[in-house]
Order: structure tokens, then sequence, then C-alpha cells
């Protein structure tokens, strides 16, 4: 059933997120994963399939990709009539202001739409936590505890410092509200963390956007949740299933990697047709493997030509691997190609890479070697 | 209504009855092919790549599948607001309503709806063949001849010609006689089933023929003989691509095995003129680390344990540890379970072949009941859509299995049960 009240706000872009070499070309969002998707689909699909049909995306810079990835909404099912996807454009002052824009800027960039849109509710998400989450529990959860903003939680584990000054945690009572948020904290006192994923009221967010700027705040976390944690009934919703922030290099390469693990791929992809994630269709022809092809543990997209070896890679799609090439845990995107006699291990080869005859690269497992779109080495 | 140029019919009605069990519930354009397309998303990208975008689809078998396969026609880009893709079954009317009878008629019944874009042209197509052209080049032949038909016609080899209609021409094309699969053929060359007229000319051919109460109402057998006998100019378009006509069970094996060939005769894999279909939202397809893959095409959402070579895997197959799969084709969905041995086999769209079991076996044990040599020629064994096969059973070469098959069927398997 479509959730006829929800609507969507995905933020296109982090500000403290820098995948180096992958983002120079384009946003957040559209960074290629998964060897046929971008980073956008995870999310974008998860709404769509939970009935979440009037979603808008906001953008920032280098939003050309983004746009082109998304173009009507077709693949997702959402170029409607009514509702569907919204590609919002970038913040008028993005250019010109002097501090770096935050959530609220962002939400307060989309105010129009979420004016005239009919919904009463939103979720609102970021693009690059990746998991397979039904948002109507979401918010069955919401109206079950009576809450003002209900916010999306995962058990965290043990975390390093370092990850620990990249995350905001959540201590909660018994029965989930939400009694303090601990952003960035140095010492960890809670074993939940926050998915940047909230439900709200859409009147109560924008009073709460107008009355931030009034008063010159500009982050989500702090200036809504924190700063809201007594006043108002916030609660946490714990999703259980996998999931995966996307915020390095480093976690990148992991991601891709991780999807080589059976029981994670099938739940990131779902098992049912009603959980699956879309993407932009390409029309292209199945994957040919040559006769003395020897490919293991990978992931391989459609259109490819692989007559080499191939081992715990994630290949995109109309990749060519020539003859003799080994390739080892490495991310080859789109229509990169690894001509005859190549050696690549531990690199992630952004789109359109050419490797000439017999060269060899190779990065270290705990930091992949990065090639820039359409090099030719 | 705008008027268009030129109007393309695709005549998808046919049963395609030597594909045997595979187009029991889907008309034969419907049949997958290739990895992940259906026979009828070669028509329809090539009017699409030709920039005919008013295409009528001739449905009468079996119609469910296909049309839910066409439906806006988005895929092939042909959902447009001026004309598009519309599916065309038979319909009644105040005065009567019937079947099409024959390929003339599915047009003649349809003159209406080619009269309300008033093309110059119309082109009539086959849903049951596979190959890449450019119509618009014939159209342009045509026109610089100032033809009243044109026929697409191919080279084929001598000793095949008897299987065709063969077109005899004369020095500038022009065709002179039409043999419908004559036994000592004057030409090789074959006709291809793709048809330009001018339509204005057609109608009342079209007309003439429906008030024949002799004629078999088909193109090939009444409409050409008839327009060349009344010395209208009639042109052979020769076509000099890759085309297959896939309509028996070995047909469409050897035009899966040609995509595996170094030289396929035509690219599937061409950014310039792609074949589009209906894709599934799946992902990538994964190979696990005791997989073997050889010579094969492999598409979106399979999994592969086992071991695959010379061999067409459409989406979402699963293969499981052990299994080895050679000279096959499967389709959408299907599983086949931990060692099972698949050889020179096409297996349905969701059939399931348990652990150990053989098919195409060449065992003396194997079960023979669905031995059927007159649909699977040259060794081929087919598994029909939907049908579970037990783990261990055995399937023996040259059958068409049509019903699930129990453990313990065979002749091996009875021998066990008596001296038990």
């Amino acid at each position: 059933m479509e959730n006829n009240n929800t609507m969507g706000l995905i933020f296109s872009g982090n500000p403290e997120v820098n995948l180096g070499e992958l983002m120079k070309v384009r946003s957040l969002a559209a960074v290629p994963v998964g060897g046929r998707y971008r980073i956008i689909d995870f999310m974008l699909s998860n709404m769509v399939n939970s009935g979440i049909v009037n979603v808008g995306i906001t953008t920032g810079y280098k939003h050309r990709s983004l746009s082109d990835h998304l173009g009507s909404g077709k693949a997702w099912d959402m170029a409607r009539k009514q509702n569907g996807l919204f590609i919002l454009s970038p913040p008028e002052n993005l250019d010109i202001t002097p501090r770096t824009l935050e959530g609220i800027d962002f939400i307060d960039s989309a105010m129009s739409y979420l004016n005239r849109s009919r919904q009463e509710y939103v979720m609102l998400s970021d693009c690059n936590t990746i998991c397979n989450i039904d948002f109507d529990e979401v918010i069955k959860f919401h109206f079950e505890k009576e809450a003002d903003i209900t916010v999306v939680c995962a058990e965290a584990g043990e975390l390093t410092p370092k990850e620990l000054s990249k995350n905001i945690m959540l201590e909660t009572e018994e029965d989930g509200r939400v009694s303090d948020i601990q952003v960035y904290p140095k010492k960890q006192n809670s074993n939940l963390a926050y998915m940047h994923i909230f439900f709200i009221k859409k009147d109560f967010l924008i009073d709460l956007v107008g009355d931030c700027l009034a008063h010159d705040k500009h982050s989500i976390s702090k200036d809504i949740l924190l700063a809201n944690v007594e006043k108002r009934r916030i609660y946490a919703y714990k999703y259980e299933g996998y999931r995966k922030t996307i915020d390095s290099i480093k976690s990148f390469y992991q991601f891709n990697l991780e999807l080589l693990n059976s029981d994670i791929r099938h739940e990131v992809f779902g098992t049912d047709d009603s959980r699956s994630i879309h993407t932009k269709v390409k029309d292209s022809v199945p994957t040919k493997y040559g006769r003395d092809a020897e490919v293991k543990n990978s992931f391989v997209a459609d259109g490819c030509c692989i007559e080499g070896r191939v081992e715990n890679c994630i290949i995109f799609r109309g990749v060519k691997i020539g003859k003799n090439s080994v390739v080892k845990n490495s991310i080859i995107m789109q229509n990169s190609r690894i001509m005859d006699g190549c050696c690549v291990e531990n690199a992630i080869f952004d789109k359109e890479v050419i490797l000439c005859n017999g060269k060899k690269l190779v990065g270290q497992i705990t930091y992949p070697l990065c090639i820039g779109k359409r090099t030719i080495v | 209504m705008k008027s268009k140029e030129c109007v393309a019919m695709i005549l998808a009605g046919g049963q395609g009855s030597r594909l045997g069990i595979l187009t029991k519930d889907v008309a034969k354009p419907a049949v997958p092919f290739g990895g992940k397309y259906r026979i009828i998303d070669f028509p329809l990208s090539n009017c699409t790549h030709s920039g005919i975008t008013t295409v009528g689809v001739l449905t009468q078998y079996q119609p469910l599948e296909l049309n839910t396969y066409i439906g806006n026609g988005q895929p092939w880009d042909l959902d447009r607001n001026d004309g598009g893709v519309y599916v065309l079954p038979p319909y009644v009317s105040a005065e009567k309503g019937e079947w099409y009878k024959g390929t003339a008629n599915a047009i003649y019944q349809n003159i209406g709806f080619i009269s309300r874009f008033d093309p110059e042209y119309v082109v009539i197509l086959s849903g049951d063949h596979i190959y890449k052209m450019d119509y618009s080049k014939m159209i342009k032949a045509h026109k610089k001849a100032n033809a009243a038909a044109t026929i697409a016609v191919i080279e084929v080899p001598w000793e095949e010609a008897p299987r065709f209609g063969i077109m005899n021409t004369d020095d500038e094309m022009n065709i002179v006689e039409f043999e419908e699969k004559p036994q000592n053929p004057k030409s090789n060359l074959a006709s291809m089933g793709v048809y330009v007229f001018n339509w204005a000319l057609l109608k009342k051919y079209l007309i003439a023929d429906e008030n024949d109460p002799k004629s078999d109402n088909d193109f090939g057998k009444n409409i050409i003989p008839k327009m060349l006998g009344d010395g209208n100019r009639m042109l052979a378009y020769k076509f000099d691509g890759y085309w297959k006509d896939v309509g028996t069970i070995q047909s469409l094996w050897e035009a899966n095995m040609n995509l595996l060939s170094d030289n396929p005769g035509y690219m599937l894999d061409d950014d310039d003129w792609k074949i589009f279909s209906r894709n599934p939202a799946m992902p990538p397809h994964y190979l696990a680390p005791e997989a073997r893959v050889k010579n094969c095409y492999i598409t979106e959402g399979c999994e592969i344990m086992g071991d695959v070579e010379n061999s067409v895997i459409f989406e979402g197959v699963i293969i499981e540890e052990g299994a080895v799969v050679r000279d096959s084709v499967i389709f959408p969905c299907a599983h086949i379970g931990k060692g099972a041995v698949v050889s020179k086999t096409m297996i349905g769209t969701n059939a399931f072949i348990g652990e150990g079991a053989e098919i195409g076996s060449e065992s003396d044990d194997a079960v023979t009941d669905f031995y059927n040599t007159k649909i699977c020629s040259d060794g081929i064994t087919l598994i029909a859509p939907e049908i579970t096969i037990e783990n261990g059973v055995k399937i023996g070469v040259c059958s068409m299995v049509t019903q699930n098959v129990k453990q313990g069927t065979g002749k091996k398997a009875d021998t066990d049960t008596a001296t038990a």
C-alpha cells in the first residue's frame, strides 16, 4: 500500500564526507557502488518500497551526474502525475556563503517543495547509509509511541575513538524514548548510533527549521534533535539489519567487498521483489565470459567481457578484462578497460579508466589505490 | 491524429508449435532469447532505431504474457504521446468478430487502426526472427525505386532454399517470380518476412483478398503473388547481416549458441543499436569461489556456484555447487541443484532440477518416457517451465519433459524398488 501521508526528503550530499577521487566529478549520492548502482539507489528504493512515493532529493555542487542518473524517476516507478521524484535545486546561497551549508540549510532550500506537498509527515534521510529498511515499521513505531520525532538508530558495538568522532550516539529509556544525544563524543557511553534518518510531522519540521535559522543554527543533529531531547518526545527506532555508512574511501571499498558475502548481499538487495533495489536501466547485454576466463568470488554486472582472471572483485557494467590479466580485490567501474597481461590488485578504478597492455597496479588492502575517471595508464 | 509517414505492424500471433512446450502458455515472440531478451525485442528495437515510432503488435495466440511484456512500450522508447506501440488482438465489431484467419487478414482487420495515422507506407514484420536491421534504409530504397512493395531478402545456402519463400529477381532486383518452398529453387534469395508496402495500394489488395472466399488470406501465398501478377513494381531489398528464424527448438538453441561463438555474425553489444528489453530489477550476478565459468553468457541476478561452459544463462538462475552445465540454455529463475549435470538442454523458466539429477543423459538407465525427437531434434533436451525434476532423476537425451518427474522414475530405479 502506498503511504499517502508521508513524503521523503533525501540529502544527496554530506559536507563531512569526502571520497576523494570518486567525488571529484560527482556528488556523494551519485558515487557508483555495488556493480550497477549509485549510492542514492538504496535509500530511494527503500522509500519507494515502503510506499513513500513523493520524494525530494536535495542537491549541491556537481549534481549533473546525479540528475542524469535519476532522470524522470522512471526506474524507481516515480515518474508520476501526482507525487513522484523531485530533484531540488541547490540552495541559492550555495556559492556565496562563507560557511559550509548544513542540513537545515538544505531543508530550507526544499521549503517550497515541502509546503506544496500534500503529505502531513516527512521521512528525512542521508543517502550514504546503505541498508534495506522498511519505513512502514518506523512510521508504525512513531504513532505507537505518540512521538514528536522518531530517529532511526542501530547497535554500534564497540567503536574506536576515530569512529566515535563520526558518530552521533543515543541514550534511551526502556520504552525507547531518547534521553540523551551525544554528537561526536570522545568517550562511548552508549551502544546506539543514530543512522541519520528521522520521521517528523511536516508542520513541526517547518516550524523548527524557521526557528533554527532565525537563531543562526544550522545543524540537524544539534539544533533539531539535541535541542529538543527534553522538550519533545523523541523516540529511537532500532533497526536490526545490515547497514554500512559510506564516509571514506576505506568504507566504500569495504562495503563493496562485503557484497561478496552471500548473506549480506541477499539482505542488502532483498530476496523478494518487494524489497529490491532499483537503478537506472542501461539495456546492457549479458556478460560474456571467454574460453580462458577464470572468475571466482566476484560480483559482476551486465555488459562485461571477461577473458582473464578475476578474484574477489566488484565489476561494473561494460567492463572489459583482457587475456592473461589478473584482477584481485578490486572495484572496477563502468566501461573501464583492462587490456591484456595486466595485473591489478587492491584497486578502485573509476569509470572509463584504460589500463594498457602489461601494466601493473597494486594497492594495499588497507589502503586501496584509487584511479580517477577516464585515466589512461 | 497527426499523420505518420510510416507505420509498422508486427505479426506476433503465431503459436510456434515447433517450439513444443516452450510455447504452450506463451506466444512465440515472447519466448526468451540470448540471456535477457524476448524474441520480439528485436523487431521492436529495430523499429525504434529506424525511427518508426508507431507500431502495432498483432497478437492472438496466448497473448497474456506478450501483452504484459510489451505494456506501454516504455522499454523500447515506444511510449509516445503521438503513436507509440499498440497491442492489437482480434476484436468483435457490430457486424461480426473473428480470429485472425491469416497474416493478410490480420492486417485487414486493422485497416481502421492504420488509417488513423494516414501513413504513406506500412512495414509488415514478423515477430519471430533474430536480426538487427535498419528499416529506414529499406524504405529509402523502396522510395527511390518507386516500388509498390519491397521485400527484404537474404541469401541462404542453396541446400536450405527449399525451406523458404524464394524471390526470383531480374538484374535490377525487381522481383519477377515468387516461389513458396520450391523443390528446385532458381535463386537463393529468401524472404525475411519484412515487407514495405504503399499503404493505399495494400489496402486495396487486402480488401480484394478478403472478398475472395478461396484465399488463405496470407501475404506469402496470396497478396504477394497477386500483386506480382498484376504487374506492380516489386523490389527485393538485399540484407546482408545476420538473420535467424528461431522457429524450432534446434534453431533456437543454435541462435543462442551463436552468441558464444567468436564471430556471432552481429554485435549484440553495440551502443548504437542496442536491443532494448524489459529489465528486471536484479543485482549483478555472483560467482562463488568454487564457480567455474568458460565461454558463457550470464546476466543479472544469477548465483553461480557450479561449473558452466558454453551456455547462456538468463536472469535469476541459481546453479549450485558441483553442478555441471554444458552447451545449455537456462531460462529465467531456474534452479539447478547440487551436483546435477545438464547437457545440451534448454531449461524452462522457474524449472527446478534436483540434486544429482542428470538432464540430457545418455546413460542406459535414464528416463525415456518423454522421448520426443519431433520437437527435440539434434540431441537437444527440453525441460518445460515450472517443472520439478527430483533429486537423482536421469532424463534421457532428446526428451521434452512436460510434467514433474519424481524420484524413482526410470529403469534402474524400478529394479531398485523391486529388490527392496
